[in-house]
């Protein structure tokens, strides 16, 4: 059969791909020389990260009473902005280790962009506990470590529970993202120069790659489990992070529903992450034949499917305000809406609520220009979800003469444009380095190199053997 | 509480009489030195506190104290217990008295103009400046002196007699107009002594009695016992009268709002009503014809029939009181409005019996601002060639129409002897350091029959090179070759007192030992004569009643004392400056009081800086919009708005004087503070209000609940249920654990923490009657002291920063300024509530909040790392943040910190403890001395300064502890207990209040 018919072609993920070399070819190419656009932006970036660490160490140096907190509300942009970045990474293992599982073609193009942002928006996240502690140097009290004197942290602390999810969700998920590297580091070891740096890193990092049988056996187990192991990961971290605020007794915080409502929002602003991160990224180096329309279709649906939960969640928690007859969880809720902090609120709902309802539309769905915009209208709406649960709700607790109001700080700004920057600064390095598509997926989504097409496969030993 | 006391007396024994035998066999030069430390005095230990009895010196009433010192510094100022006047409390100036010992900016020695500059010299250089300078002046030498204790003022007189001068005393919150109205009606111009414990029912004409007016501390006592519902169902009332609520005014339960300066109108119509009614009107009889109801009516804006019913109410529900209208409204008739409230006293029958004539306090000044102004003119004619002034502040405290500045002009030397460098010392040739009182020998005589000694609780602070100014003015005048009979003024306090000590009769035995008896005891009480009952005495002037006139157009000004600063000299005290004030709950700045409804006619809103001009003046001052003021007012406190006092005055808030003019009031020659109406004009500009109020409503949550007198005698008053948790609790929903703070319910189910056995501890708990307790915040005041609670300053309260482990929460009920009305205003002090079932303790990462088998809720600082999730996750909001490292503070002020609490650093959440140190030395001494803690031995720093007696502390599962049997009342609840089951460890007892009150399910 010389030519696949438009009907193949609509079922195919990749319809204008034609071969595995071309695959080798287009995403080995993003790791050669950058251009004056990503130097320009690395330097944003890496002057972002100095302002992160200028700005973190002038508050170590000076005092935690550099941000605009205060009592009654001990909790603001750092610990929104915490779960935030929490939130972000959890949609690269959702992608990656769920819907691994679940077969769903339309992963593999745009996976290993979100397993980096997962890595890179948890090293982000973890940063946050420390910058809001008090006695940061401290920190490491809260590990369970040996010490003469039998000190242990408290386990009935939500926040211990914390550094142990975090920990754990940032060491599954970085190894997963390294295993599922490697062939394609190899891929990239070998089409880099010999005894370059490259050459050199990418040999380190592929651990003695050679493609064969043997070593695909083995990859795809551990593949497999770990995918196994990551998934529940992915349900517990957000669960967990949301259990800081339910465990207590804080009106606004303490709700059942929040554990469910806290993952779907973290998928709902993680897949939004992704769209945003993947259309420069497309549009940058020319991947339009690897994310298609289609791959951004699947990833709007994600967000509509989670953007209603959440939403569904915010009228939940208003019903339930209202049900509970409790007066002080009704004057929270209400004070949401038309109190000192309305603004946050109405943002909210309106990012999360109302802009998503778009993307019921196929066209919307289908217009990359459509999904970035509200992608970022999404990633601003989540951020202030969690301004919204944590500043609102501790400003107007139990005691009516205790109220009060909270401005972030310069350094609080700061923090929060450096913690970007941190990511960017990592995520651009990543671009740059390591294959930022997955090459090996690819392949094994596209139609199977037929002997007309076989001389045009060619490509790397490493993939020479593909997987069955 | 015995065994504590025997050993606290051993103590005290112990420590006077070693100094007492060292200062006696020492040369007299070395009086001030009371402890060389080179050689270790017998009488200290290190690690064990020594207490010593003195009298206060921050105001005129004379509180009896116990200094605490810890190796030779004094650290804590308490009440002592057995003196008469302060019964064991004290008030937050006086707290911050240490503060002004230790203050920074305080003189470091004595100080010479050169041109426009200062430049220390040395006490020989200064002797003989002074020396050479009084000898040249001759006989005309003005000594002007502020309020002093009664030998010192003594030592005053004779040593400007002996230079052929003469003294003039200044006390900017004089009561000259008081004593005026006193020697008119009763003819004794002292001030009388106002018995509130022994009414039944108050009219307070203004006068801010548990604030600033007279002896705030001991009225409030008597005020709290008499407004404080009994067992019995027994409670007085205060009727506020007048165009402002202070504080006092808060804690009325009516509010009668009249316009300024018409109270003399309304006493009077009162006593009108009364002696038609029969009550014997003496020689005022005729005069009050002029004055019935239905006349004044008009004038005042209340009813004939409201006032006829608030005069039989002086009698039918008396004994009655009439007090005022204070400093705040002495106006161009001051000396009337006082008469009248004297006279409304006679009618009604309360001398005698509330209101006891001639007994006043003898320490009040003899002279008035009257003297003061023919002073100036003296000066100003040239008659003046020295003038020595003494802790009195005329430059900042008169208004500036009074000239003094200019008159200082005229005057060839003047000295001003004064702990810094204030604005009147700032215009001398020659400022000499005193000591402050804690330093220096004096005595006090606030009644007839009542002395103490105020014997100097440490050396001079070695940072200021001081001296007392007796002996500043002993040694001047030897130099110039006087001699008053003693070579320091040590020596002459104890002649002074040898000779009352025979004059009285030689009481307890020798004078040695009379004299030790009265150092350790503090108190020395001498026959006096039993005051008589006077009857009034026939006016011998006409007095104008009518309301005043008042200069300009606007809103009548009413200038009132801060009742934490005076007038202004507590103004360097980071304490009081922090110390929200009681009324507006701002700290650090000053503010405009204006109705609502007059800011919002003016287009205004809260934190818009206005200025406030009168025809004297104008300042610019932000505006805080307050229910409690008539919509034709404005208010403005005293105290701000200092050029040069210290680095924590100067420049902070204003100086409500310069609106003033400078203005006698005749006959009593008091300074006229109502005098002037102002406009108000907006500026643009606004600023956020350094104030810790959040909401001043309830909200209708469970928080400060009150209960009708009625309902409580009828019985009709019972803990309401709640039908809503019992259905939650029928489906296993949240379980509240009823208790009515029996002691067999404690520890409460749920409340276990840990394996320890919690029957073989206590459970420490407080009580707190909120119908006692009158918000003067000097619990707060208290804390801080005791507990090295740190200041933040202006910036970081405007953040909300606030520090303090004691939030004096108000909330306004019912208020209205527009027509006499029932009033209501709670007050909630809100600490540490040392929940048995503590949400902040499960959320602390590293068991820095934790519970002690003893059942505090305790927190270890330097485990905290500062995730500060136990504050978000405190309901009560007490538990506050080390933002910055707010605990290093400027030497020596350093010095006041108590050893036995630590010191927080940067970055660690900190709250009330329940003074456990307190707690633990009770237990320690207690196990030394093979015994067990018994109640009331442990006595948190809150409870010891409370005036109104409003806190218990013990252990609630001893059945026979105060607090046990304070909490088994039907007023008790617990904040937010029914809400959240945290079983908090204080209890409360509701406010009670004559009008029936909405139900709040607690």
């Amino acid at each position: 059969m010389a030519t696949v018919t438009e009907r193949e072609r609509g079922k195919a993920t990749h319809p204008d791909l034609r071969s595995y070399g071309q695959v080798n070819v287009d995403i080995l190419k993003i790791l050669g020389p950058p251009g004056k656009g990503w130097w320009f932006l690395f330097g944003l970036a890496s002057a972002g990260v100095g302002l992160l660490f200028f700005s973190w160490g002038n508050q170590i140096i000076n005092g935690i009473g550099l941000s605009g907190l205060n009592s009654p509300v001990g909790w603001g942009v750092y610990i929104t902005t915490f779960v935030f970045w929490v939130g972000i990474a959890h949609s690269g293992t959702l992608i990656s280790a769920i819907l691994y599982l679940f077969r769903a073609k339309w992963r593999q193009s745009i996976y290993r962009a979100a397993e980096a942002m997962t890595v890179f928006a948890v090293m982000t996240a973890g940063l946050f506990p420390l910058i809001h502690l008090g006695r940061a140097w401290h920190a490491y009290w809260l590990f369970p470590y040996p010490n003469e004197r039998m000190l242990w942290p408290n386990f009935r602390s939500p926040l211990v529970w914390d550094v142990f999810a975090v920990s754990t969700y940032f060491t599954v998920s970085s190894l997963f993202f390294f295993l599922g590297l490697i062939p394609d580091i190899a891929a990239a070891r070998d089409h880099a120069p010999q005894g370059g740096f490259r050459h050199r890193f990418y040999t380190l990092l592929s651990f003695g790659w050679r493609g064969t049988d043997r070593q695909w056996h083995h990859f795809g187990h551990a593949y497999l489990y770990l995918a196994a192991l990551a998934t529940p990961l992915v349900l517990s971290v957000h669960s967990v992070v949301s259990w800081d605020f339910a465990m207590s007794i804080v009106p606004g915080w303490h709700a059942t529903i929040f554990a469910p409502y806290f993952v779907a929002g973290a998928i709902f602003s993680g897949v939004a992450m992704v769209i945003t991160l993947m259309v420069p990224l497309r549009k940058a180096f020319g991947l339009q034949n690897y994310l298609t329309t289609k791959h951004f279709d699947a990833m709007a649906k994600l967000c509509l499917v989670t953007g209603l939960i959440v939403f569904y969640a915010y009228l939940t928690e208003f019903f339930m305000a209202w049900y509970s007859g409790e007066e002080v969880e009704r004057t929270t809720f209400w004070n949401r809406l038309f109190g000192n902090y309305w603004w946050a609120s109405w943002i909210m709902l309106t990012c999360n609520g109302i802009i998503p309802i778009l993307l019921w539309f196929k066209r919307v769905r289908h217009s990359i220009a459509a999904l970035f915009v509200i992608s970022i209208f999404i990633n601003i709406g989540m951020w202030f979800e969690r301004f919204t649960i944590i500043v609102v709700s501790l400003s107007h607790e139990y005691m009516p003469f205790a109220w009060g109001t909270y401005r972030p700080s310069l350094t609080e700004m700061g923090i929060l444009v450096g913690s970007f920057s941190w990511f960017f600064f990592w995520f651009l390095l990543f671009i740059r380095l390591l294959p930022p598509v997955a090459i090996q997926e690819i392949k094994e989504v596209l139609p199977t190199p037929t002997r007309r097409t076989s001389h045009e496969s060619g490509g790397s030993r490493a993939h020479a053997e593909v997987p069955g | 509480m015995n065994d504590g006391i025997k050993r606290r007396e051993f103590l005290k024994v112990l420590g006077v009489t070693g100094a007492g035998v060292g200062l006696v066999g020492c040369s007299t030069d070395r009086v001030e030195q009371l402890i060389p430390y080179v050689v270790p005095p017998e009488e200290i230990t290190p690690g064990v506190a020594t207490w010593y009895a003195t009298a206060c010196g921050e105001c005129p009433a004379g509180c009896g104290t116990w200094v605490k010192t810890r190796e030779g510094r004094a650290i804590k100022l308490d009440g002592n217990p057995a003196h008469p006047v302060s019964g064991g409390a004290l008030c937050s100036r006086g707290h911050s008295a240490l503060q002004g010992l230790y203050d920074p900016d305080r003189l470091t020695g004595p100080t010479r103009r050169t041109g426009d500059t200062f430049s220390a010299i040395t006490w020989a250089e200064a002797g003989d400046l002074l020396a050479s300078s009084l000898a040249s002046a001759g006989a005309n030498v003005l000594l002007l002196s502020g309020r002093q204790g009664p030998t010192l003022t003594r030592l005053e007189e004779a040593w400007a007699g002996a230079l052929g001068g003469r003294r003039v005393e200044f006390e900017p919150l004089s009561h000259a107009s008081l004593r005026e109205a006193s020697r008119m009606a009763f003819g004794t111009d002292e001030v009388p002594t106002f018995d509130f414990e022994a009414a039944r029912i108050i009219f307070s004409f203004g006068a801010d009695f548990l604030e600033t007016w007279l002896s705030p501390v001991e009225h409030s006592r008597g005020f709290a016992r008499m407004s404080g519902t009994t067992d019995g169902f027994e409670k007085g009332r205060l009727v506020a009268i007048g165009p402002r609520l202070s504080l006092t005014g808060q804690n009325a339960d009516e509010w009668v709002p009249v316009d300024a300066g018409s109270e003399a109108l309304v006493a009077l119509a009162m006593a009108n009503v009364l002696a038609r009614e029969g009550a014997d009107a003496g020689p005022y009889a005729t005069v009050l014809q002029a004055y019935d109801p239905a006349s004044v009516a008009s004038q005042v804006g209340v009813t004939a029939e409201a006032l006829e019913g608030l005069a039989r109410r002086f009698v039918t529900e008396g004994p009655g009181l009439a007090v005022g209208p204070g400093v705040a409204g002495q106006g161009r008739n001051a000396t009337a409005a006082n008469l009248a409230v004297l006279i409304l006293n006679a009618v009604g029958g309360a001398v005698g019996r509330t209101l006891h004539p001639g007994s006043g306090h003898l320490s009040a000044p003899s002279s008035s601002a009257g003297d003061l102004a023919s002073a100036i003119a003296a000066m100003q004619a040239g008659q003046v060639a020295a003038l020595v002034i003494h802790e009195a502040n005329p430059a900042y405290s008169l208004p500036p129409g009074a000239g003094f500045a200019a008159a200082l002009g005229s005057v060839g030397f003047k000295v001003v002897i004064s702990d810094r460098l204030d604005e009147t010392a700032r215009l001398a040739d020659l400022v000499l350091p005193k000591s402050h009182w804690l330093e220096s020998w004096g005595d006090s005589n606030p009644r007839p029959g009542l002395w103490t000694v105020q014997q100097p609780a440490m050396r001079t602070v070695p940072h200021f090179d001081s001296r007392p100014v007796g002996d500043i003015l002993l040694t001047a005048a030897r130099r110039l070759g006087q001699d008053l009979g003693s070579e320091t003024f040590y020596d002459y306090l104890r002649a002074g007192w040898s000779d009352l000590h025979a004059a009285a009769g030689s009481p307890g035995g020798t004078f040695d030992e009379f004299w030790r008896e009265a150092l350790r005891s503090g108190v020395v009480e001498l026959p006096s004569i039993e005051p008589i009952v006077p009857v009034l005495q026939t006016p011998d002037r006409a007095l104008a009643f009518e309301a005043p006139a008042l200069d300009g157009e606007g809103l009548a000004l009413v200038v009132y004392p801060s009742s934490r600063f005076g007038d202004g000299r507590g103004a360097n005290r980071p304490w009081l400056q922090e110390l929200p004030d009681p009324v507006s709950k701002i700290s650090w700045h000053s503010w405009v009081e204006l109705h609502p409804e007059t800011v919002s006619e003016l287009g205004l809103r809260s934190g818009d800086i206005v200025r406030v001009i009168s025809p004297h003046g104008e300042v610019e001052v932000p505006v805080y919009p307050y229910p409690g003021i008539r919509r034709n007012t404005a208010a403005v406190a005293m105290g701000g708005g200092h050029t040069s006092f210290g680095r924590w005055a100067d420049g902070r808030g204003v100086n409500p004087m310069v609106l003033l003019p400078s203005e006698i009031e005749q006959p009593s020659g008091a300074l006229v503070h109502l005098a002037t109406r102002v406009r108000i004009e907006p500026t643009g500009e606004w600023r956020r209000l350094a104030t810790v109020a959040g909401a001043d409503n309830q909200q209708g949550r469970p928080i400060a609940p009150a209960v009708e007198l009625a309902a409580l005698r009828s019985g009709a008053f019972e803990a309401p249920e709640r039908r809503d948790l019992e259905e939650l609790q029928g489906v296993g929903g949240f379980v509240p654990v009823p208790t009515d703070g029996a002691p067999e319910a404690f520890p409460l189910p749920g409340a276990r923490h840990g394996e320890y056995d919690p029957e073989a501890f206590p459970r420490w708990a407080m009580a707190i009657d909120l119908d006692k307790c009158t918000g003067c915040s000097a619990c707060v005041t208290a804390c801080q002291s005791e507990n090295n609670v740190a200041w933040v300053g202006e910036d970081q309260m405007m953040m909300g920063r606030d520090l303090q482990w004691i939030r004096l929460e108000r909330y306004y009920e019912g208020i209205n300024a527009d027509e006499p009305g029932l009033l209501d205003v709670r007050f909630l002090p809100m600490l540490c509530q040392h929940c048995g079932n503590a949400p902040c303790e499960p959320v602390c990462p590293v068991y820095a909040a934790y519970h002690t088998p003893d059942g505090l809720n305790a927190q270890v600082y330097n485990r905290c790392v500062g995730t500060r999730y136990c504050a978000n996750n405190c309901p009560y909001k007490v538990r506050v943040f080390n933002w910055f490292a707010f605990s290093e503070i400027p030497e020596p002020m350093n010095w006041q910190y108590n050893p036995d609490v630590t010191v927080r650093g940067e970055g660690v959440m900190e709250k009330c403890s329940f003074c456990v140190q307190r707690i633990r030395q009770a237990e320690h001494r207690a196990t030394l001395e093979g015994r067990g803690v018994t109640d009331g031995q442990v006595v948190p720093a809150c409870q010891q300064s409370c005036p109104a007696e409003a806190i218990v502390f013990g252990n609630i599962r001893d059945p026979n502890s105060r607090v046990a049997q304070v909490t088994a009342n039907e007023r008790t609840y617990r904040v937010l207990d029914v809400l959240i089951n945290t079983q908090p460890a204080v209890n409360y007892l509701r406010k009670v209040t004559f009008h029936p009150v909405e139900e709040i399910e607690v």
